[in-house]
């Protein structure tokens, strides 16, 4: 069973998770005290992503919707319409005219649920989640504020991944998403509003 | 008087040259046996007994070399509900076997840089590696909506992406790399190979065996060690499951059980027939020369066998030496007649008792030389194995016996009782009563027989617990494993042509996918495709992502160039040169001979996750028409081996049937069938009584019915030949012989090993009944033209 081994080899390493461990005293408290978590989230965002061979940064912005423990929901409505769609199990995309752009998930991959379960984390800020995969290094900011920075545990993942850092008070305010090849992705969101629950409307677009 | 002394001096010279002639010849035989035990040349390949020219050359080799990488793996894998306890379950595990200190050692993971040097192997090519619904979808989708996708790629939060964005402007490269990660469903999680199914979060353990394969000592290291890591495993996390698979564990319970039944069955048998010539004859001593001339049976057997075939295979050697088995009973004979008629000198004796034992030599080797006679290579070396084993246990025992038996045994009440109950024996008479008792007899077998089924199926000689094959089944299934034991071989004139013709053979077992009989493939030409089908996949990609480039820049106001790729075909020979290929070299087979002249090179295409036996024929079916192509299905193939075996041997029994009763009746005229008769009314009863017990028949019947005729046809020479006042001592060797094969080879019957306990019982009906039918046969008077 070499081809066992092998496979393990050319699995995608960027999808495997990392060690649990119960994130530290004072880490906790603070986000305790400062972060407010509602089952529901609303708001805008605008993201920067700075890539390699582009000459510019691309600049989107849209609307979002946060389920905790239903999914996040990303529509971009600048500079162009798209939507994309992340379970715990699924993540599709959905083009302007509504069709389903499902390019990056025709494959049944396992690896799949955990770079969903990734995205989905740090979009939610799901600590107990995020704690599992990386080290956490939590600042105060000013009275109210704090600044996380997360560096993966797994060797596998950090070929990939360098960094994640979201910041914020009540709310996540900003993610910055430091990738191994260069690559940046910066997230600001903005008009935030907590619910209790999903409208009906809301949670067919998990669907 | 003095002519009668000459003559007897001459026949003591005669018999003394053919004594140290053949100790001259064991000497020989001696020095070869020590030679080859030094390095023994037994093949253990059931396929080599099929006949050459039914097993394509590529057969085998695929057949070994995927066999190859099983034969030492032990996978265990551990569940829990949460990952942690998985973690501290497989981390008390490891612990725990390292402390047992078992044959194990680990495998080591291969390390994040080997994928990142794959990765950078096939990065040149990337634009001709795609997966067939990647090439479908980019063939027919239309261009607005590729560029749709890429931008909503872009838009994502993180991207993750393996390459430039111009080199793969659609994410089409992590999709080909989770495709071929796609063959095992374990992905590499802290270190550990880890998957999630169930509800459960599993983590795979690898293990190598480092001790022999089959530890003859009856112990079982690897599952004592793999039972106190699994309790260690439980221990730190109560709950968890945990399974072990692996060859190397069927191989240690097989080992072990077999010597747990030799103890048992061989001791108790070997026990009971010591304890018969014992009570038969006094003294141990002539036992002790049976056992010899076995011994020296055997030797001579196994010498004449590698001799003639270059090398031993263990079934030959297993079947054959209880083929041999009957050969036992010319010292028997010989003893019980030397106990009757303590005054004969030795050697008068021998000479006297030699026509029937050569006789009974005569028909079993008739018998067995019969197998021979079809272009199977494992039925003629079984039948010269036999029949040389026989020559030489019948050799030990004329030549050297009357030299050392160390006197007449000494007659004991025991052996006084056996021998006066033969007169007490019924016999059957002309009668009109006789013969319908055999018209009702072979009526009811004949009734019988017919409800006897048939089974060859090779599962069913499965005799590992079902606990463990559970474990292994449940093994495959979480890990994805592909099945060792079906699979397509493709042939062609050159590499490329191999991969193209699996390429045709993909295009059918996709839709066998879709239908869902079937969860995947391994094939060579997903690594490396066909020259056809790189040059094509690189055009549609080219013309796709230039179009799919222009229309994004067009959006974000970018002037972006594709990036270059090889403009070289990856191929075959520089993949295999390279360490990317590990994961999937094992499927090359490389060059191999094609018939007439030239070499061909040959493939392996394996099955993953087949939904279940039913759908295995609609699976073969892909392979119809494709030239090439070739379905090998290996649990068949040795059931269906195993069935023209039995069938092949069910024919030559009845031929050695007939030539046996052609023998006896040159020797005996019309009372010829007296001898046979026994065994015949034998093999029909036992045949009905298996079909009564419903036992399917099998090849291992059938073997064990030509062991019968073997020693049933002895029995029935040894009373014919014996009349008047021998008569006794004839029966006592029927009566302690047959207790004796009873013994030895009936008590198989309580083996678990469903081949041995399928020999066993037959032999345990068969010998029953040729041991009290023998003397219903026996004539009114005393035989037969009398001896020299």
């Amino acid at each position: 069973m070499t081809f066992l081994r092998a496979f393990a080899l050319v699995a995608l390493a960027s999808f495997a998770v990392a060690s649990p461990a119960a994130p530290d005293a004072d880490f906790a408290r603070l986000i305790h005290d400062r972060l407010k978590v509602s089952p529901v989230l609303k708001g805008e965002f605008e993201q920067t992503k700075t890539l390699k061979g582009f000459r510019n940064p691309l600049v989107s912005k849209g609307e979002f919707l946060v389920a905790r423990g239903q999914g996040v929901w990303w529509h971009t409505q600048q500079p162009f319409e798209s939507t994309l769609v992340v379970t715990k199990t699924r993540l599709f995309t959905r083009n302007a005219d509504g069709s389903a752009g499902n390019l990056m998930d025709a494959q049944a991959e396992p690896g799949l649920q955990q770079v969903n379960e990734l995205v989905f984390s740090l979009l939610s800020a799901d600590l107990d989640v995020l704690a599992d995969r990386f080290a956490i290094v939590a600042q105060p900011v000013g009275a109210a504020g704090w600044t996380l920075v997360l560096t993966p545990r797994d060797p596998n993942l950090a070929k990939f991944l360098v960094r994640a850092t979201l910041a914020g008070e009540r709310d996540v305010q900003t993610v910055r998403i430091d990738e191994a090849r260069g690559d940046v992705t910066q997230i600001r969101f903005a008009h935030q509003v907590p619910s209790a629950a999903l409208g009906a409307d809301e949670a067919a677009r998990f669907r | 008087m003095s002519l009668a002394a000459d003559q007897r001096s001459a026949r003591r010279l005669r018999w003394q040259a053919a004594a140290w002639l053949w100790l001259a010849f064991c000497g020989v035989v001696a020095v070869h046996q020590w030679t080859f035990w030094r390095a023994p040349r037994l093949g253990t390949d059931v396929m080599a007994l099929l006949p050459q020219d039914e097993q394509a050359p590529e057969v085998g080799r695929a057949t070994h070399q995927l066999a190859d990488q099983l034969t030492r793996q032990v996978v265990v894998m551990i569940g829990a509900p949460d990952w942690a306890g998985a973690r501290r379950a497989a981390d008390a595990w490891q612990h725990a076997i390292d402390a047992a200190q078992a044959p194990l050692k680990s495998s080591p993971l291969a390390g994040a840089d080997a994928l990142r040097d794959a990765m950078a192997f096939y990065a040149p090519y990337r634009d001709r590696l795609l997966t067939p619904a990647q090439r479908d979808q980019l063939a027919h989708a239309p261009p607005q909506s590729l560029v749709q996708d890429a931008l909503a790629a872009l838009a994502r939060p993180g991207g993750f992406a393996l390459a430039d964005w111009n080199a793969d402007p659609l994410g089409l490269w992590p999709q080909w790399w989770a495709a071929r990660a796609g063959d095992t469903r374990a992905r590499p999680r802290d270190g550990q190979l880890a998957l999630s199914d169930g509800g459960l979060e599993w983590i795979a353990l690898l293990r190598e065996t480092t001790g022999p394969a089959f530890a003859l000592t009856g112990e079982s290291p690897v599952a004592d060690a793999l039972a106190k890591a699994g309790a260690a495993a439980l221990a730190a996390a109560p709950g968890v499951k945990v399974l072990a698979g692996g060859v190397p564990l069927h191989a240690e319970y097989a080992a072990a059980r077999a010597h747990h039944e030799i103890d048992t069955i061989g001791w108790g048998s070997v026990a009971g027939v010591l304890l018969l010539a014992f009570l038969a004859f006094r003294s141990l001593w002539p036992r002790l020369l049976m056992a010899l001339s076995l011994l020296v049976g055997m030797a001579t057997a196994l010498s004449a066998t590698a001799w003639v075939f270059g090398e031993v295979n263990l079934l030959t050697m297993v079947f054959g030496a209880s083929l041999v088995g009957c050969a036992e009973d010319y010292g028997l004979y010989y003893f019980a007649n030397r106990q009757g008629t303590p005054d004969a000198p030795p050697l008068a004796l021998m000479a006297r008792l030699l026509p029937g034992l050569a006789l009974a030599l005569l028909t079993s080797v008739l018998g067995y030389v019969a197998l021979g006679l079809p272009p199977f290579p494992g039925l003629r070396q079984m039948a010269l194995f036999s029949v040389v084993g026989i020559a030489g246990t019948f050799a030990t025992t004329v030549c050297w016996f009357p030299w050392i038996d160390r006197g007449a045994p000494l007659r004991g009440r025991f052996s006084d009782r056996i021998a006066a109950s033969f007169a007490r024996w019924p016999r059957f008479g002309a009668t009109r009563a006789a013969w319908i008792a055999h018209g009702v007899f072979v009526l009811a077998c004949g009734v019988a027989i017919a409800f006897l089924h048939v089974n060859d199926d090779l599962r069913q000689l499965q005799s590992s617990p079902t606990a463990l094959v559970d474990a292994q089944r449940e093994i495959g299934r979480l890990l994805g494993l592909p099945s060792p034991a079906q699979f397509f071989i493709v042939r062609g004139a050159s590499a490329d042509d191999v991969l193209r013709r699996e390429e045709d053979l993909k295009s059918r077992l996709d839709a066998r996918v879709a239908a869902g009989e079937l969860a995947g493939y391994r094939a060579l030409s997903d690594w490396v495709p066909s020259r056809a089908r790189q040059a094509s996949d690189a055009a549609l990609t080219k013309r796709v992502e230039d179009g799919v480039i222009a229309g994004v820049d067009r959006v974000v106001g970018e002037a972006q160039q594709r990036a270059a790729f090889d403009a070289q075909p990856l191929t075959l020979a520089r993949w295999l040169a390279s360490p990317a290929s590990t994961a999937a070299r094992s499927l090359w087979i490389g060059a191999v001979p094609r018939r007439g002249d030239g070499t061909a090179f040959a493939s392996v295409v394996m099955l993953r996750g087949v939904r279940d036996l039913a759908a295995l024929p609609g699976i073969a079916r892909s392979a119809d028409g494709l030239p090439g192509v070739r379905w090998v299905d290996q649990v068949q193939s040795v059931s269906a081996l195993l069935g023209r075996y039995r069938h092949m041997m069910g024919l030559l029994l009845a031929a050695g049937h007939a030539a046996v009763l052609l023998a006896l009746a040159w020797r005996y005229g019309r009372r010829a069938w007296r001898a046979w008769a026994p065994t015949a009314v034998a093999t029909l009863g036992t045949l009905a009584l298996l079909a009564l017990f419903g036992q399917p028949l099998q090849l291992f019947n059938v073997l064990a019915l030509a062991l019968l005729l073997g020693i049933g046809i002895d029995y029935g020479i040894f009373l014919l030949e014996r009349g008047g006042a021998d008569a006794g001592s004839a029966w006592l060797a029927v009566v302690l012989g047959a207790a004796g094969t009873w013994l030895s080879f009936g008590l198989l019957a309580l083996s678990s090993t469903p081949a041995l306990r399928s020999f066993g019982l037959t032999l345990l009906f068969g010998i029953l009944i040729v041991w009290f039918t023998a003397p219903l046969y026996r004539p009114r008077t005393a035989t037969v033209p009398k001896a020299s």
